[in-house]
Order: C-alpha cells, then sequence, then structure tokens
C-alpha cells in the first residue's frame, strides 16, 4: 500500500484524488490512455477502455508504460486482471496494419499469421480483401480502407493505418498572428492531430477550436472542406478564417443551401450534404471531385451517418474532428475512431476555465411550481405529451420575465425547445426572435445587433445550439429542451462561455417544472456538466422573485 | 503359500517397522485388524495395495513395476540393473510400504500386488517358456524388425490378420519363437524378449528425479500485495454476493444447485466470469453461509451476520481452509461437457480434489518467488503423483486449483503469498488484518450525485450506504450513485429524508452539495403520500355518521373494523361473514361486485366449479370356457417346469451334500490355493436376493474382489463376487 493518488477499480475505472499533491503528475500521466470520465471537484473518473488504450498504443505508448504508472500511483494494490488485460488489450493493436505497396497497392500485413487467418475468415473482412499475397500479406481493396478499418474494430483487432495521406492540392495557407496570439493548448492540439495523422480534437465550447482548425490548414498547406453544422456557422467560420489567416475572401467558398460555391477552402453544411435528389446524395460528390487535403468535420458528435458512411470512403485524406462533447447519444463513438480517427486532444473544462481561457459559469436551476389547473393537465395528459406540457408551462413564462428584468444589464439569450412556447416569450419580452424558419440574413442581423449590443435581449430555437459566437452573452435562460439530452445542454452553456472583457461570471438558469418529469429530464441533462465539474444550484422561483439569486 | 510367508514376514517386524507400515498405509489399521494374518490378508488385498500404489511417485512406481516384471524371488542387484542404481534408495521405502518385502531368498511381492499393477506391467507381456537364443534376434529379417520395433515399449500385443496366414517377418518371429500367438487375430511379445530388446532395462524414460518447474519469478513482496488485494476482493465478493441473494434470492433448481441463469445475474452483479461466480457460490454454501431454504430459495443464513462481524484473517482463514479439505469441485460448473452440473448441486464430489489442491498448494510452497509455468507444474505434479486412473481430471484440478488460489489471494501473480505459508505452517497471525487496509469511516460527496469511498468502509457505514445508494464501481475505492431510487429504497428501509441528511452530513468529509440535498427532499416529501395495504372486505357509506355508529356499536365490538377514511371501513373478515354480523347486529347492507355493482342475493345456491361424476367401474365379465381353458394350461405348464427344477435342484444338493462354509480368511486362502492347484470346487454363492445356491466351479483367477471361474452348471465363465461366496470346499 502507497500514498498514491490513483485507486484502480476492478470494473477498469481509475479514481484520481484531486486534492492529492500527486494529482496533476498523475494526471499527466494516465491522460494518454485513459478516457476523462468524470471530473467533478474531489474525485475525477477516467476509465481504461479498449478504444483509449489503442489510441496510447497508437501515440507511442506501450502495454508496460501504462501498467508501470497505474503501479506507480496506485493507492492500494493494482487487481491483477486489469494488468493482464491492459497488456492483452494493447497487444492486439498493431498485429495488423494497413500499408500502402508500390506492387500491389493497399496491403494488410501481420507480424502474427494467426490473427490474419482469423480476421480473413470473418465473413464481414473476406469481401474487403483482394488475393493473399504471402502467409502475412493480403492485398485490400484500395476503395475499402475505411471499411475494412472499421470492420477490423469490431472484431477487436484494430488495424494501424500506416498507408499514409495525400497531399492534396497545395494551397498557401498561414494563421496572421496580429493582434491575437494561438493559445498554447490550441497549438498543442493542431500539433497532436498533425502527427497523429487524422483524429477527434476535444476542446469545451468557446475554447476556440475554429483556431484549431485554422492552425490545422496551417500545417496542411492545401485545399481543406469544412464541414460544419449549418448556414450561420459556415458564415462564422469564414469571418474567422479572414481575420486569422491568410485567405481571402475569394479563396473561401460557401457550399450550402443558398450557394454553391467551391473555392480552395470550402465550407459546406452538413445539411446540404445530405440532401437528397431522388433518392440518391447528389451532393456527396464533394468529398471526392476534388483533391483535398484535409477535411474538417465541426461539431463531429452530430455528423449524420450518411457521412459517416462516406468518409470511409476517402481514408486517403486527412481528417480532423472537433467536438466539445464526445458524448454520441447515438453511441457511435467506435465509428468516430476508425473512421475520422482515434481522439488526439483532451482537456478537462475546468483547467481552461482555470486558464482564463472561457469564462467561469453558474448554473442555477430555477424550480417553479405549476398552478393547480397545469398540475390537473400535466396529470392527464398523454404519456408522449407530458414533457411538452410541464416544459412550456405558463407559470415559467413570468419567471422567466423576471429573469430577464433582473438581467437587464447582461446580454440574455432565452432558449428553447418549443417553438409555440418561444413565440408566446417572444411577445411576452418584447424582443427579436430566431428560429428554424427565419431567413439566414435575418438572422445574421439579429446576431450582430446583439454582438454590438444594440440588442440586450434575444429568444432562440434550437438553431442557435451550436457554432454560433456570441461572445458578450452573459445570461442563458433555458425554458425547454430536448428531452435529457445531456450534450445539448453543454452546447448550451458553451453560448455564454466566451471569456467576457469584464470578467464577469456566466449564468445558465434552467427553468424546470416542481415534480414533474421536467425534473427528471433536467437531472439527467445536468449529469455531463456536473461530470465536468459544473455544480447546479437549485432555487426556487419565490427566492427570484425576492431578488435572491 | 506366499501369504503365509507374506504374513510371517509381517509377523517379523519390529514395532517401528509396523508403525512405520501403518503410518504410510492408514487404512491397515481401520478398523484394527484382529492378528497378523488378518493384517497379512488386509495387506494383501487388491483395495488396500491399490491405494498403496497411489502414494507412490513417479519413480517409485517405476520400480516396483520393474520388480513386477522380475521373477521371484528377485534380488537387488536384479533389480538395479534393469533400473537405474539410484532404485537403490528407492527399495527401502517400498519395503516399508509392504508393497516388496525381503524372504530368505530375496525380494518378493505381495501375491495380490500383480494384479493391481496389471497383466502387462511396463507394457511387458507374459515370459516365454520356450529356449530362446536372443542373438539370433540380431539376424531377424527387416520385416522382423519393424515388428519388433513397434512392439518393444509395449503393449506387447499386435494384431494379425490371420494368425494361420502371417506376414513374413512375423512368421519368422512365430517360428523362432520371439512372438507367442494369443488368439486368432493377436500375437504377443514375451517379457523375455521384450527386455531383451530393451537393452536389459525395463523403462523407455527412467525418471529417477523430479522434472524442474520452470516459471516467472515474483519477488515475494510483490506476490503478497498483489495477494492482500486479491484477500480483499474475495471478502467482498463474499459479501456482495449474499447481501444480493438476500435481496433477491435465486430458486434452486428441482434437481438441487444454481441455475444458469442465476449464476449469471450473479456474475454480472459481482462483475467476475461466471466461473469466478461459480466458485464465490460454492465457497459460502460451503461455509454454511447460504441454505436452500423448504421452499428451494437460495436465502444466506445468520451466520453471515456473524461472519460480517469477525476480523478479515478470520474470515479468510475458514474460507480458505475449507477450500483446502472440500471435495467439491466448482470448476465442473458450466464446462460444455458436463451441462448439468450446477453450483450448489449435487455431483460436484471428486475423490482426489483436496489431496490434488494440497499437493499444488505443497508445490508452490517449496517454490517461493515463482509463478510456475503450467505444463512444468503439472508435469512436476504428475511426477510426484501420477493420476494412473483419470489424469485428465487431475489436470483440469491444477488448472483450477490455481485459478481458484488466485482469487483467494492463496497467491499472488501466480507465486504463493506469505499469508498461505503462515496458514500451512499453521501460525496463528497470518498477518491479514495487519496489512489489509484500515477500514475508512467516511465519504466524499461530489455535485454529480457520486459518493466516493476512498477505501473498505466500515460495515456499519457501508450497510446504510448500500440501502440508500447504488454501487457504480467497485473495488478499492467504492463508487456510490444517489438516484430517485436509490433513495426510495433507502425510505422504503424504513430511514426518513431527515436521518439520510444527517447520516450524510456526519459520514461525508465534503459538504452535501445542494442538489443531492434537494433529491433527497423531493423523494422523501413524496414517499409513502399513496398507501397499498391488504383487506378483506370493505364498508362504505355516503353517511358518515352510520360509519361512526357501527364502530361505537357495542354489539359488532367482536369486528376488526378499521375507518381508513371518513366514508370507509376495512375489515379483514370476509364480505359474507361481514354481512351477516351487520345483519344481527340489525342493520341492511349490501353486497357490491368488484366494478361496483349491486349484487342482488341468490335465490338457490349452486356450486361454481364444473362437475366432475365419478368415473364409473364395470363389474367383470363372465369369462368364456376358452380363456378359463388358456388359463388352466398356462398354469399347469408353469407348475410342470417348477416342479422340474425343483427335483433338479435338490439333486444336486444331495450329491454335494451339505452348503460349504469357510471363514471370509479362509475362502480366500483356499482359492488362491486351488486357483494354483486347478482343483474343482463346491462353493456357496449368495444372489441379489441373499439366498444361497450352490455351484460346482473351476476357480481360474482372483481379481479385484472378484473370483473367475468357470461354472459347471452353466459351462460359462462367470465372475464371482468374493464377499458373496459363503465358504468353498473341495469336491
Amino acid at each position: 500500500m502507497t500514498d498514491g493518488p490513483l485507486i484502480v477499480q476492478s470494473d477498469k475505472t481509475l479514481l484520481l484524488e484531486i486534492d492529492h499533491p500527486l494529482s496533476t503528475e498523475c494526471r499527466r500521466a494516465i491522460a494518454p490512455f485513459a478516457e476523462l470520465e468524470r471530473s467533478p471537484e474531489h474525485i475525477h473518473t477516467y476509465r481504461l477502455t479498449n478504444l483509449g488504450l489503442w489510441n496510447a498504443r497508437a501515440a507511442g505508448h506501450d502495454a508496460e508504460q501504462v501498467i508501470d504508472t497505474l503501479l506507480k500511483y496506485s493507492r492500494y494494490a493494482v487487481p491483477h486482471s486489469i494488468l493482464v488485460d491492459v497488456a492483452e488489450t494493447m497487444s492486439r493493436y498493431g498485429r495488423l496494419r494497413l500499408e500502402a505497396d508500390p506492387v500491389h497497392g493497399l496491403i494488410l500485413v501481420t507480424t502474427d499469421t494467426a490473427v490474419l487467418e482469423e480476421v480473413i475468415r470473418a465473413k464481414k473482412i473476406a469481401p474487403l480483401l483482394g488475393v493473399r499475397i504471402d502467409a502475412q500479406t493480403v492485398a485490400v481493396h484500395p476503395s475499402q480502407r475505411g471499411h475494412i478499418k472499421q470492420s477490423l474494430l469490431r472484431l477487436g483487432w484494430p488495424a494501424e493505418d500506416f498507408a499514409g495521406y495525400v497531399d492534396g492540392q497545395h494551397h498557401e495557407i498561414d494563421l496572421v498572428q496580429n493582434g491575437w496570439k494561438i493559445r498554447q493548448y490550441q497549438e498543442l492540439a493542431a500539433e497532436g492531430f498533425w502527427h497523429g495523422g487524422s483524429g477527434v480534437v476535444v476542446l469545451p465550447c468557446g475554447a476556440g477550436k475554429t483556431i484549431v482548425g485554422a492552425a490545422a490548414m496551417a500545417h496542411a498547406k492545401a485545399t481543406t472542406l469544412i464541414l460544419v453544422t449549418n448556414t450561420v456557422a459556415a458564415r462564422q467560420w469564414r469571418e474567422e478564417l479572414l481575420i486569422r489567416t491568410t485567405l481571402n475572401e475569394d479563396e473561401i467558398g460557401e457550399y450550402s443551401g443558398s450557394k454553391k460555391e467551391i473555392r480552395p477552402v470550402t465550407i459546406a453544411t452538413y445539411q446540404v450534404m445530405t440532401k437528397k435528389k431522388n433518392g440518391v446524395y447528389s451532393h456527396l460528390d464533394l468529398f471526392d471531385t476534388h483533391d483535398w487535403g484535409l477535411i474538417i468535420y465541426d461539431e463531429v458528435h452530430l455528423l449524420p451517418a450518411p457521412i459517416f458512411r462516406f468518409t470511409a470512403d476517402i481514408q486517403s485524406r486527412r481528417r480532423l474532428g472537433l467536438t466539445a462533447t464526445l458524448v454520441r447519444e447515438d453511441g457511435l463513438e467506435g465509428e468516430v475512431f476508425s473512421l475520422i480517427g482515434p481522439k488526439r486532444f483532451d482537456v478537462p473544462w475546468k483547467e481552461i476555465e482555470a486558464q482564463g481561457y472561457i469564462a467561469p459559469a453558474e448554473c442555477i436551476e430555477v424550480r417553479v411550481t405549476l398552478t393547480e389547473q397545469e398540475r390537473l393537465a400535466y396529470a392527464t395528459a398523454e404519456p408522449e405529451n407530458k414533457y411538452r406540457h410541464c416544459a412550456t408551462a405558463v407559470t415559467k413564462r413570468k419567471i422567466v420575465e423576471e429573469l430577464v428584468k433582473q438581467h437587464a444589464d447582461d446580454q440574455v439569450l432565452v432558449i428553447g425547445q418549443y417553438i409555440d412556447q418561444l413565440d408566446e416569450l417572444q411577445a411576452v419580452l418584447n424582443v427579436p426572435i430566431i428560429k428554424g424558419d427565419t431567413p439566414i440574413k435575418e438572422r445574421e442581423h439579429l446576431f450582430g445587433l446583439f454582438r454590438q449590443g444594440k440588442i440586450k435581449c434575444l429568444v432562440v430555437s434550437k438553431v442557435a445550439n451550436f457554432s454560433i459566437d456570441l461572445p458578450e452573452a452573459s445570461v442563458a435562460i433555458q425554458v425547454s429542451g430536448a428531452f435529457g439530452s445531456r450534450q445539448e445542454e453543454a452546447q448550451r452553456l458553451g453560448r455564454i462561455l466566451r471569456p467576457k472583457a469584464d470578467g464577469r461570471t456566466a449564468r445558465f438558469y434552467s427553468v424546470v417544472s416542481r415534480d414533474t418529469i421536467d425534473q427528471d429530464f433536467a437531472q439527467n441533462r445536468q449529469r455531463f456538466l456536473a461530470e465536468q465539474g459544473y455544480s447546479y444550484r437549485i432555487i426556487d422561483a419565490d427566492d427570484v422573485y425576492q431578488g435572491k439569486i | 503359500m506366499e501369504t503365509r510367508s507374506f504374513a510371517d514376514y509381517l509377523r517379523g517386524l519390529d514395532d517401528p517397522g509396523l508403525l512405520s507400515l501403518f503410518a504410510l498405509r492408514p487404512d491397515l489399521v481401520s478398523p484394527v485388524p484382529h492378528d497378523i494374518a488378518s493384517l497379512a490378508v488386509r495387506a494383501n488385498s487388491a483395495p488396500s495395495l491399490a491405494r498403496a500404489v497411489e502414494r507412490l511417485n513417479e519413480w517409485q512406481f517405476q520400480v516396483l513395476e520393474a520388480c513386477a516384471a522380475l521373477d521371484e524371488p528377485m534380488v537387488e542387484k536384479e533389480i538395479l540393473s534393469v533400473t537405474n542404481p539410484s532404485a537403490k534408495f528407492v527399495l527401502p521405502h517400498l519395503v516399508s510400504m509392504a508393497l516388496l518385502y525381503k524372504s530368505s531368498d530375496g525380494y518378493r511381492l505381495p501375491s495380490s500386488l500383480r494384479e493391481v499393477l496389471g497383466n502387462e506391467p511396463a507394457g511387458l507381456g507374459p515370459a516365454s517358456m520356450a529356449k530362446l537364443s536372443m542373438k539370433k534376434l540380431d539376424e531377424a529379417p527387416e520385416a522382423a524388425k519393424k515388428v519388433l520395433e513397434k512392439l518393444t515399449w509395449g503393449p506387447p500385443r499386435g494384431s494379425v490378420g490371420d494368425i494361420r496366414n502371417p506376414g513374413p517377418g512375423i512368421a519368422w518371429l512365430l517360428k523362432e519363437n520371439f512372438l507367442v500367438p494369443f488368439d486368432q487375430r493377436t500375437v504377443i511379445l514375451p517379457r523375455n524378449v521384450a527386455i531383451y530388446l530393451r537393452g536389459g532395462k525395463i523403462h523407455k524414460h527412467p525418471s529417477p528425479n523430479p522434472p524442474v518447474l520452470t516459471g516467472r519469478l515474483v519477488a515475494q513482496k510483490t506476490s503478497d500485495r498483489a495477494a492482500i488485494a486479491n484477500v480483499s476482493t474475495i471478502l467482498r465478493w463474499y459479501e456482495e454476493i449474499l447481501n444480493f441473494w438476500s435481496e433477491e434470492p435465486p430458486s434452486a433448481l428441482r434437481a438441487g444447485g444454481l441455475g444458469v441463469r442465476d449464476l449469471k445475474t450473479a456474475a454480472q452483479h459481482l462483475g467476475v466470469d461466471e466461473n469466478c461466480a461459480a466458485f464465490v457460490a460454492e465457497l459460502v454454501y460451503l461455509n454454511g453461509l447460504v441454505a436452500i431454504d423448504a421452499d428451494d430459495r437460495i436465502l444466506p443464513t445468520h451466520a453471515f451476520d456473524i461472519w460480517l462481524t469477525q476480523s478479515p484473517q478470520i474470515r479468510w482463514r475458514s474460507l480458505v481452509s475449507l477450500w483446502l479439505v472440500t471435495s467439491r469441485v466448482s470448476g465442473l460448473v458450466g464446462r460444455a461437457e458436463s451441462k448439468h452440473i450446477s453450483a450448489l448441486g449435487p455431483e460436484l464430489d471428486r475423490v482426489n480434489a483436496a489431496a490434488t489442491r494440497r499437493l499444488t498448494l505443497e508445490t508452490l510452497s517449496q517454490h517461493p518467488e515463482i509463478s510456475p509455468d503450467l505444463d512444468s507444474l503439472l508435469a512436476l505434479i504428475k511426477w510426484k503423483a501420477p493420476a494412473r486412473r483419470n489424469p485428465g481430471l487431475q489436470g483440469d484440478l491444477i488448472t483450477w486449483t490455481l485459478r481458484e488460489a488466485e482469487w483467494l489471494g492463496v497467491t499472488g501473480q501466480g507465486a504463493i503469498s506469505k499469508y498461505t505459508l503462515a496458514l500451512l505452517n499453521g501460525r496463528e497471525d497470518l498477518e491479514i488484518d495487519s496489512e489489509l487496509p484500515k477500514p475508512i469511516d467516511h465519504i466524499l460527496i461530489q455535485g454529480d450525485n457520486t459518493a466516493i469511498a476512498p477505501g473498505r468502509l466500515e460495515i456499519a457505514v457501508a450497510r446504510v450506504l448500500d440501502s440508500i445508494a447504488d454501487i457504480e464501481s467497485r473495488g478499492g475505492a467504492t463508487v456510490y450513485r444517489f438516484s430517485e431510487s436509490s433513495i426510495r429504497r433507502g425510505l422504503d428501509h424504513g430511514k426518513t429524508g431527515e436521518e439520510i441528511k444527517e447520516f450524510l452530513r456526519k459520514t461525508s468529509k465534503t459538504p452535501i452539495p445542494q442538489p443531492l440535498d434537494y433529491l433527497i427532499g423531493d423523494v422523501a416529501k413524496r414517499h409513502g403520500r399513496l398507501r397499498v395495504g391488504n383487506t378483506s372486505s370493505y364498508l362504505r357509506c355516503e353517511d358518515p355518521t352510520l360509519l361512526s355508529q357501527i364502530v361505537s356499536d357495542k354489539k359488532l365490538e367482536g369486528l376488526p373494523l378499521r375507518r381508513i377514511a371518513p366514508e370507509v371501513l376495512v375489515c379483514d373478515l370476509d364480505a359474507n361473514e361481514m354481512m351477516i354480523a351487520l345483519r344481527s347486529a340489525g342493520y341492511m347492507p349490501a353486497a357490491e361486485s368488484n366494478t361496483g355493482v349491486l349484487i342482488t342475493g341468490q335465490r338457490v345456491s349452486r356450486a361454481k366449479s364444473k362437475p366432475r361424476p365419478p368415473r364409473v367401474i364395470g363389474e367383470l365379465e363372465t369369462p368364456t370356457e376358452e380363456t378359463l381353458a388358456a388359463a388352466l394350461r398356462a398354469l399347469r405348464a408353469a407348475e410342470r417346469s417348477s416342479h422340474k427344477q425343483t427335483s433338479l435342484r435338490e439333486i444336486a444338493a444331495n450329491a454335494l451334500g451339505s452348503l460349504p462354509r469357510t471363514t471370509a480368511n479362509e475362502t480366500l486362502d483356499l482359492l488362491h490355493k486351488f486357483i494354483v492347484e486347478g482343483e474343482t470346487l463346491s462353493i456357496g454363492y449368495a444372489d441379489n436376493n441373499g439366498s444361497v445356491t450352490h455351484r460346482i466351479i473351476d476357480p481360474l483367477s482372483i481379481s479385484a474382489g472378484s473370483l473367475i471361474a468357470r461354472d459347471h452348471g452353466t459351462g460359462e465363465i462367470q465372475t464371482f463376487r468374493i464377499p458373496r461366496i459363503t465358504g468353498v470346499a473341495t469336491l
């Protein structure tokens, strides 16, 4: 028994005591191979996963190092089974390698013939393979590079991809650092990505993922395709790139519902890419017909399934995924790993907050009590409508009004799920609203006014969940959401995390109807942020009226 | 007489000699024989000899086999020459076990030993009687040499297509008597020829030395550290499986034991594989911590409550000691070839389990700081105790023992731990209590509604936490998660919301986060707002005053009425009885159906169940004359045949005189004697029903408690169980 800060559990979680003097050192040591699962105030939970261990192998760590680290920092004896498991899992990575061969094109090479024999007999793998070259080598159809990686990962024999990348069409891109400087973690992230070849960078909302993208482009110096969630985000990317890089307006194209420009740097939306015409995805050629040197996936946790399918076909191009939360509610993290690449960089939210790059935030759950009438309506509603009933209760309207009044000096966003609820709120608050059917032009105009401080308060629907850069927004009031989505909650908080000029603490209010499933969902939604160390405070609506916030 | 001289030899032994014999073969003194003669008989009986032979190691066995391959009496020089000079050191041991004894002219074997060792010791056939000139073998034709090569190291039998028309090689060998025909299709290589071909030796690979144990070196400190982790883990598994079963008791299978599904659930709960779960389940069962109740539920016993209060050292000692001595083998559970075997069920006992376990541990403790390679360990143990009857099972038993030893913390990283050494050496203090991390009494509660106990919790704290939070992660520390349902469970266990908060405030080193505080408050507020209970009937009335009147009515004092609302009374009586009681007290109740509809009184009573009239049993039909005649014919025929048999038996009995009677010892002696002399005997033999019949037999041989003899009555060779022979006499 030592006095280490780490406790290794038999279910492969690692508990790290934060107040321990060795905790920082230990965190650095385990970060390469363990996934940070939760980081609340006292004890952080990491997990040893197959993906994480393979990630570490990909980054050049071996099992012995991992085991040494565990033994060094562990407070109690490390369960033997874990050590065995780590060694075994890590040894599975790299036994199969994808390589480029001058004669046969793409080949799958092994150091362990038995493994190769096993995988070529697998039903899912066999059709992807070509001729057997020798005992250790088999040819792979070049177009199947992505699919074979996916299938091998599912079999538990992840292949290391040494087949390299095409450089793409050269295009000069550099960062222009006048009046600002790239932050250290952004640089580390871009470098981590570049050395790994492809992969995902995980940074909190507001931590400047766009800059990481720009830095990656500056590394690649090649034509780039950027995929983003919607048109407004596309415009923001464009503006950022114009400020931060040597690119000029003509070099950046927008490929969206309204414009179809293809330029050296093209920004496309997921929506247009996945639009079907006569049953075919007519825009997916965009990937293929141009010689991109780099493809950036913004908000990779939202990547739609058709794009996954297509990504599998372009494995020879460098791919960078950006996200704040690699939590996919659909559980497709494995696809992200095998198709976009392993996680290359990750930093706890609170650490960036401590460095002052994101604003400190306070999360407050405001509980309102429904009126008798509302309760009755809720109680008798059909189960599928229950959430809607309690989330859009009229009682919430009054408290939102009060909150907006109390934050008259702040830039306030009111965020919700249900359009009619938002329409009502807009009418009561007498402020502009942005929702799905608001034209892009109008949206940009309104966001512009908001940024300049000419509008103090905006009502927004879920269109503003992501990638909308509103630096001065310091208060968000959430009135309803997509049920228990943890990822949405994190994204919404992200809207107000840009550091404020006066260093103000951002406030995130979540208005919740007491004793209904609204409250249950709220609890689930808060889980991700609570695990990131954002603890919620619960207050009663009456306290708000009495000014006790 | 061989036995006599074996008995004489035993008679000649001094006290220490006899004592060491008894120590080496304890079965000889249970029960204590009356005299040396019966001791000799017992020591020469096949079961006792087989048991003694089981206790020999590979080398001792080889020497014994070599002795059996030689003609009696053998001299030491002869034995050494066919084995290895170091056999010299083995012979005294064999002698002290009375598997070999010295007579005036050299060593002899107890007469039954050859049967125990089998007809073909060391793969050698019977000796040839013919005069052989071994030199001729060197000139054998090529084909013959090939045949010899195949038979030399045994088995000595070879099959040929047809003995009258053998191949050229075999023909030559048969002609020269180097092969002996055995039957129509088999030839046999005589012993003396084989020994000559083996170069005057008996065994191809004499193994006077045990194989060397190879393995990974593990520092004692490392293995102790790993072992103590395993110790705390197994103790935790114990508690977890029992706590789990006390909440959700599995049902025992009809054949006894734990079903596959329940085993799987338990394995999932513990977070281990099913083999391990079966092992833990078996151990708690052995420990008497669970029992199968009368209603077939598997439940923890009161012993578990006592167990929880004991120190880890006492617990560990008790479970390891049990594991060492039990004959139950949990490794058998869940194997593809034995699907019907279940944990806690029958059929788990194996004869050699405990012995093999002990032997494995002894071997491990003789090689500390080594985590042995399985193959090397198997080879060594096979040398120490060759399992001739079921070698496959021995291998499995050793593999399982190693696996279980690791689970138990008997070993750590494969090498034996100092705790086990202390236990095996009978030391009082195993140092487990002092080296296990001290239990802690606090937790850390975090903002995400989890609580972490950074170490083993004190039992009282752990119990409360178990009731109010779900365990999310186990190991050195425990991670608990609070949720609505877990808090509700705590409230169901009789705690109030305030008590839970108070407990957390007291136990947590960190302040209770506000969301948790609210969660507890919310759940406590809602808990118990709805009340559920059982009742047999109710009484309702729109007029509360009438109900008040009934409650205070003296005439209805005996009725168990309870008012649960102003307009409702409940009663544990049946609705009908309640009506009768109310009517007799002068009230006018009406019955209500379960949908609230008024039931009008029935005028006539009718049974509710389906009619089931009794079966009609018809009278016997008058038999026809033909049937009667046929019956008579059958009867007569049976009578005649039985009469015939009886008279035959009488004739035989008269001819043979009365049934012979001899004592057990005499019987065996006489049989041995007459087998050699080849005389026809008359014996009394008890059949399955205990009736003794008279048989005339030609005894052929004795093996494993049976006499093989030709029965004159049937003319066939038959096996007679010796204990059933009531007596032997010559004709």
